[in-house]
């Protein structure tokens, strides 16, 4: 009897192993969205049921339009029922009229199968991975590290990194390559770091084991040439450049902004308050001048000084650039699309980006061709002055009063500008920015708030003595506010003149007589008006000189640099949405807001770019550690584990290491608390970094692109670091930090602008050897062999330089005389008197920081003898060739050509 | 494994030197002819499918040469385009676009109706309209109409397609050059020539493939980036030839060192990035080898080019070129040069076109009818000169600016002005076309009375685009490029290929 049961339960578990089987068989996981529908509805149905159209009034593109009625008034999704689903019949249907996608082939049975099963299963609208971020990834396990690997992969795992590189090397049955040999290693490592070969000391203690790796990329880190190596690339982001862009492309004064990026990764500023401070340092309590400076990041936007041109549609063009680029930046999302209509594959609705736009849309900037608000820097004379008058207002005023006056010695602002005038009689808006005024000329000046003042401050250019100017209530018959008289001025001065107090917003009449002069002269240019209230403590003795001392100090001419300033509320602008992205026809008015499929805003930030920062930085954003860290491992690794790096959405490329990407975002976030430098110290200390770069043409055709990391990066050289790279090994590198752009030699003619007198001054001593970071960037004529070098123009913000690999990049390194007297230098540093393989060999490892092989000399030295017997034959070609030295020989001259070959090999030109 | 790199390396010289098979293996492939094997092969020659991208084998062709030429997905008309740019807009009413009518409300106040919601760069006001300044005629068999300030020009008047009602949304020179060329009003968008040499590569490997020939004593208003690559790879940006100075920048040897001197030196230099490729395969050192075997040709073959010296007499006499100058004859003789040997894309600029009568210079009567004047005769002598050289049928030639004139006198200020100027328009304005596969005199599209406006045939600047995309083999809106996650075109969402002037 148990037997029988015994044999009737055995029989009974088969039967359920069986069915249990089978229903595994048949049913597997559940559809997961953002892997398996998304895509295909993406690639197949987006085009016509998405953001820009909505056949028959159907779109994927968010789950409440998915599910909603469509034309035909009912929904073409019905959870649970795939059978009764319009969308699952269209798809089998033989009707070529009804057949969906129309006129596309059709979809695959499997495609239609899961597509089926995901509705049949519920429909459940999933969220794209790029839209959320785990709270803790598990970091893989390595078979090896249970004791049964080959030493390789012992060797190649040094850190975190390394298990989620090699555990998909293993699934993909390949082994990474042997650590590089240590020379090769420095010298990838400092050119990553510093953007320039190792110096000969250092490398020297690293070599011989007085220093051990970790403490070689330390000391690295520490230098101040990491700044500058890794600002070039944030300038990139930021479109840094030394003038403004457009037709006149006037210079720019702003490179107290790029000194500042350089000090910002060198004292390894938090990417968190890093972000904080470029997006809206000025909102900061109590700013300092360095926040203020941060700022300049946003006035890298191009201004338009061409004639005829309107601000107000430039100020429109920069307030548009800044979302995108804002969004190109830190969350790897191209906000372009999202201008005119809702995104096509992304969750970004139209309205989305008008709330952006609401944020950025009051700053004191206007496309003047001042560039206004520009921060002054005094000299220290001049600060004793201002702090002069700060220490009066703080000593008799408030908060409030000392905040405006500090503003207005730093920036002048707020103040009306020409834009606000209205009505012009007798006078006309010019084309830069100011109103002309003639005899009996006169405006309205709409909605002026004088902020209880009893001066008025006009920034003005007076062609004439004798002009009286007249400022009346509302119109030419209102109570006289302010009557003055305006002389000749060889400047366009700040002038101060007393007007009654007014409490309250009022249009202002002003008008302009004089006399003397003919009709339809222009007499006078105003180019802006202002009201702040009055300098306190107006009983107490000494007022009337610091009164004096505060204007005459408006009147100081400074190195400058354009800064954001936020409008006060009385000139607060309101946002309206563009129909179809057309700044000409504006419909609803927006408030500032984030987009909603992102996360949430906290109620305690304010709804300003201040907030906005906060909002970006904060740790439940899923975009900004994930873009960051993508992106500095693109720098590295020459790939971003996204390897779209511009693109973490719906449409990117998928992650390599997924798990990896999220790893590295959240230990940049909570351990190494937003560290830039510990995020690529830890990239750097990894076996995945330091593998040998080697390949073999089998591994080519298995990773052409290097997804898997089975070796090393090897990627050329970028534009700024070849040229660096070259000053560096012959020794005539300029190590001077900071300061105006500067003008190395380039060939005559290249600059040639219209309406434009600036012209390339060279450079004297030391400032022509100086890094790249300070070369003189002019957008419209950038410095030409950094262009031919694939450095863009910087007019918009630049994710990703494109490699290229071209002749005219041979021109420059075999013919431009930067690089010809980079040989020179190298050539006679080196020069071993009679002992040319000496000589060849020394120029070489001092430039490649490679031993030389045997075949590689004996090229070089062919190379010599050929020169040599020319020069020989030719004195005068040797005196043309070295015309910068004193006694130019035909040994060195061969030499020389044999450094410049050196210069041009392909392991020079790449880091390997 | 060194037999194989070997072979890689003989593989790729064997292609070079045998550029008739290489032509016929792309053809093949961009055909869809080629199959698997050679679509692995040469996985850049679809240009349809955004960036060439590298697929599971080998390399492809393109790696090694961005420029490697290419099949385009239709057939072409054109082999090359040359695009005469009079930068500062050129006025349509003095040259092409006869108005009688004008004449007629010459001095009289521009009607209200026309003013309203219109926005002009420097018009205030109600200005008065004004007279055609120069004398028509119809010229031809066409009977198009011509005006005196070009007389050499009726000799081609019917070898040309006009487009009389062109508009444009810009009326700054700046955006609206670079609308003209990138199909986009702000920066970072790919010129029209960068667009070809991406799609189609460069027939000459000794010279670049996108050339730009500067004349008028500036660059365009809009700078550099009218002719820049954009988010395409930098090697299809437009290089610039210069006729004073290099050509090219860095193209001349530094000074003593001799033509085989630096062929030593080239030698010396891959021998040893061959070794290096040995070590590690990395298919990027190949294409190095490659770029410095093409520029050191190229050091031979652009001063070849460039050099005017040596064409026959009566040649330089019918462009009217002065040697050694930067003038716009001399360019059209370049042109006529550089697609002869193979160029893709050649873009002349003049500038000095602007004439808003503030000074002689820029007046309507004087400053307009010397510009004519200087370009009146090359134009005509490059038309004919690729004529007789059979050279017209296989390239697309394309004169405009970037917007029109208004038929009003500009009034700055809301002034009289001192010389008679018009301001910027850009509803209704000229241009042309002319070469393979466009329609001998054809006239397209009309404006009003008074040439304010486009009232039959209005076309886009994106419609131009599309038509010259087509001539050259692409449908516009398939010829995409994808960036920051988005497929990008010149046409932008807009463009239809302008049929009526097609043969």
């Amino acid at each position: 009897m148990l037997k029988n049961i015994t044999n009737r339960y055995i029989h009974l578990l088969f039967i359920a192993v069986g069915i249990f089987l089978i229903q595994s068989c048949q049913t597997s996981d559940p559809v997961d969205f953002s892997t398996q529908i998304k895509p295909i509805l993406n690639n197949k149905c987006i085009t016509c049921h998405g953001g820009v159209k909505k056949n028959g009034g159907f779109s994927l593109l968010f789950e409440s339009e998915a599910f909603a009625n469509t034309k035909s008034g009912k929904p073409a999704i019905i959870p649970g029922d795939a059978s009764n689903s319009e969308f699952i019949k269209r798809l089998h249907t033989d009707d070529p009229e009804l057949r969906m996608p129309y006129e596309k082939p059709k979809l695959s049975d499997d495609e239609i199968e899961v597509l089926t099963r995901w509705i049949d299963e519920g429909a459940k609208w999933g969220e794209h991975w790029a839209y959320s971020l785990p709270e803790k990834i598990e970091i893989p396990k390595i078979a090896s590290e249970a004791g049964f690997a080959p030493n390789t992969t012992t060797s190649f795992l040094q850190n975190n990194i390394d298990n989620f590189i090699l555990a998909r090397l293993e699934s993909e049955q390949l082994t990474p390559n042997e650590p590089a040999e240590k020379n090769i290693i420095a010298r990838r490592a400092a050119l990553d770091i510093t953007g320039l070969p190792p110096s000969l000391a250092l490398l020297k203690e690293f070599e011989n084991g007085n220093l051990s790796y970790e403490n070689y990329i330390d000391s690295l880190l520490s230098k101040n040439t990491y700044g500058e190596k890794w600002a070039t690339w944030w300038l990139d982001l930021a479109r840094y450049a030394d003038s403004k862009g457009y037709e006149k492309d006037q210079g720019r004064s702003i490179w107290k902004y790029r000194d500042w990026v350089i000090k910002a990764f060198n004292t390894n500023m938090q990417y968190d308050q890093f972000t904080i401070e470029q997006l809206a340092g000025d909102l900061l309590p109590d700013p300092s001048i360095d926040q203020l400076i941060a700022t300049a990041f946003h006035r890298n936007t191009m201004n338009n000084d061409e004639g005829g041109t309107d601000d107000e549609e430039y100020r429109v063009a920069t307030v548009i650039d800044r979302v995108n680029t804002t969004f190109s930046v830190w969350q790897s999302t191209t906000m372009e699309c999202v201008q005119c209509h809702s995104h096509p594959y992304d969750p970004f609705t139209h309205k989305d980006y008008y709330n952006l736009m609401a944020y950025f849309n009051n700053t004191r900037d206007e496309d003047t061709p001042s560039e206004t608000p520009v921060l002054k820097f005094y000299t220290p004379t001049q600060q004793k002055k201002v702090d002069k008058v700060l220490n009066w207002v703080t000593k008799y005023g408030n908060k409030e009063t000392l905040k405006t006056y500090k503003d207005f010695l730093h920036f002048s602002e707020p103040v009306y500008k020409a834009h606000f005038f209205k009505e012009f009689k007798n006078s006309v808006y010019d084309d830069h920015a100011s109103v002309v005024f003639w005899d009996d000329g006169n405006l309205i000046m709409e909605n002026a708030y004088t902020n209880k003042a009893n001066f008025v401050y006009l920034k003005y250019k007076s062609h004439y003595n004798g002009t009286k100017m007249t400022i009346r209530k509302d119109n030419a018959d209102g109570e006289i506010v302010g009557e003055f008289i305006i002389n000749k001025e060889k400047y366009t001065p700040v002038t101060q003149f007393p007007i009654k107090e007014i409490d309250e917003k009022t249009n202002l009449y002003i008008e302009t007589q004089n006399n003397s002069v003919d009709k339809e002269v222009n007499i006078l240019n105003l180019y802006w008006v202002g009201f702040i209230q009055d300098i306190p403590g107006k009983n107490q003795p000494g007022w009337k000189d610091i009164n004096t001392e505060f204007v005459n100090t408006l009147n100081t001419t400074t190195v400058t640099v354009p800064i954001l300033a936020e409008n006060p509320e009385y000139m607060k602008r309101t946002t309206q949405v563009f129909d179809r992205g057309s700044f000409m026809t504006k419909t609803d008015t927006v408030e500032p807001g984030t987009p909603e499929t992102l996360n949430g805003y906290n109620k305690e930030w304010p709804q300003n770019r201040l907030g906005l920062s906060k909002w970006i930085v904060d740790k439940k954003n899923p975009l900004t550690a994930r873009t960051l860290v993508n992106r500095v491992w693109h720098q590295i690794f020459g790939r971003g584990l996204v390897s779209s790096i511009e693109d973490i959405g719906s449409q990117s490329d998928a992650p390599s290491h997924p798990a990896l990407l999220d790893w590295l975002a959240l230990r940049f976030m909570n351990e190494n608390n937003w560290s830039i430098k510990a995020l690529i110290k830890e990239i750097m200390l990894s076996g995945t970094y330091r593998q040998d770069s080697k390949s073999t043409p089998n591994m080519y055709l298995i990773d052409p692109e290097n997804e898997l990391y089975a070796r090393g990066p090897r990627i050329r050289l970028g534009a700024e670091a070849i040229r660096d790279q070259a000053l560096a090994v012959s020794g005539i590198l300029s190590n001077k930090m900071y300061g105006p752009g500067v003008m190395p030699p380039q060939p005559d003619g290249v600059w040639q602008t219209v309406y434009n007198g600036s012209k390339w001054e060279e450079s004297k001593g030391e400032d022509r050897y100086r890094r790249g970071v300070y070369t003189y960037l002019k957008r419209t004529s950038p410095y030409p062999s950094f262009l031919t070098f694939d450095a863009g123009s910087r007019e918009v913000c630049t994710i990703r330089r494109t490699v290229t690999n071209t002749p005219l990049q041979a021109l420059v390194t075999l013919n431009d005389p930067v690089f010809l007297e980079a040989a020179y230098q190298l050539a006679k540093k080196n020069e071993v008197v009679g002992d040319i393989k000496e000589s060849i060999a020394a120029a070489y490892e001092k430039a490649t920081y490679s031993k030389i092989q045997t075949s590689t000399l004996e090229a070089l030295y062919e190379l010599y003898d050929k020169s040599l017997i020319a020069f020989n034959e030719d004195p005068e070609g040797t005196s043309q060739f070295l015309h910068f030295d004193e006694k130019p020989t035909a040994e060195l001259s061969a030499l020389t050509i044999v450094a410049n070959a050196i210069m041009n090999l392909d392991e020079f030109l790449t880091k390997g | 494994m060194k037999d194989l790199i070997d072979k890689l390396i003989q593989e790729k010289l064997a292609r070079e030197a045998e550029a008739k098979t290489r032509r016929h293996f792309i053809k093949n492939c961009a055909q869809g002819i080629g199959g698997l094997a050679l679509s692995s092969i040469f996985a850049g020659c679809d240009p349809l499918t955004t960036a060439p991208k590298k697929t599971q084998a080998a390399f492809s062709e393109r790696d090694l040469n961005p420029l490697a030429t290419l099949a385009p997905p239709y057939s072409s008309k054109v082999k090359s385009v040359i695009y005469l740019h009079m930068a500062g807009a050129p006025s349509q009413l003095e040259m092409f676009d006869y108005k009688p009518e004008l004449q007629k409300f010459d001095g009289q106040d521009c009607p209200q109706s026309l003013l309203e919601g219109k926005k002009f760069a420097f018009i205030k006001g109600t200005p008065k309209l004004m007279g055609p300044q120069a004398k028509f005629k119809q010229e031809g068999e066409s009977g198009n109409w011509v005006s005196d300030y070009m007389p050499h020009f009726k000799k081609v008047v019917d070898e040309v397609a006009f487009l009389k009602a062109v508009h444009t949304d810009q009326f700054n020179h700046g955006p609206a050059q670079l609308f003209m060329h990138t199909g986009s009003a702000r920066l970072g968008r790919p010129s029209i020539g960068s667009w070809a040499t991406y799609g189609l590569g460069s027939a000459n490997q000794n010279l670049p493939g996108f050339v730009v020939l500067t004349s008028g004593g500036n660059t365009p208003d809009a700078g550099k980036s009218v002719w820049g690559s954009g988010f395409l790879p930098s090697v299809y940006q437009g290089v610039q030839c210069r006729s004073k100075g290099d050509p090219v920048l860095y193209i001349k040897d530094p000074d003593g060192v001799t033509r085989d001197l630096k062929k030593s030196t080239i030698d010396a230099i891959n021998k040893i990035n061959k070794q290096e490729y040995l070590k590690y395969a990395d298919p990027e050192i190949l294409a190095r080898i490659n770029q410095y075997e093409m520029a050191y040709r190229m050091q031979i073959a652009v001063p070849e080019v460039m050099n005017i010296n040596n064409e026959p007499e009566n040649i330089k006499q019918m462009f009217g070129v002065e040697p050694g100058k930067e003038s716009f004859a001399n360019n059209c003789l370049l042109a006529r040069k550089l697609v002869e040997d193979g160029v893709r894309f050649v873009q002349l600029f003049d500038w000095g076109w602007d004439t808003h009568g503030n000074v002689r210079s820029g007046s309507i009567d004087m400053g307009l009818r010397n510009k004519c004047r200087e370009i009146d005769r090359p134009i005509t002598a490059l038309l004919l000169d690729l004529k007789q050289r059979g050279l017209l049928d296989e390239t697309l030639v394309v004169w405009g600016g970037e917007f029109g004139r208004t038929p009003m006198q500009e009034n700055r200020g809301n002034k009289k002005m001192a010389y008679k100027g018009r301001d910027h328009h850009g509803d209704a304005f000229t241009m042309w076309m002319a070469g393979g596969g466009i329609k001998k005199g054809a006239c397209h599209g009309k404006t009003d009375d008074i040439g304010f406006s486009g009232i039959e045939g209005k076309v886009s600047v994106h419609d131009v685009h599309a038509t010259i995309l087509q001539q050259l083999g692409f449908d516009h809106e398939e010829f995409t490029y994808e960036f920051q996650g988005r497929n990008f075109r010149l046409t932008d969402v807009e463009g239809e290929v302008i049929k009526e002037i097609l043969a």
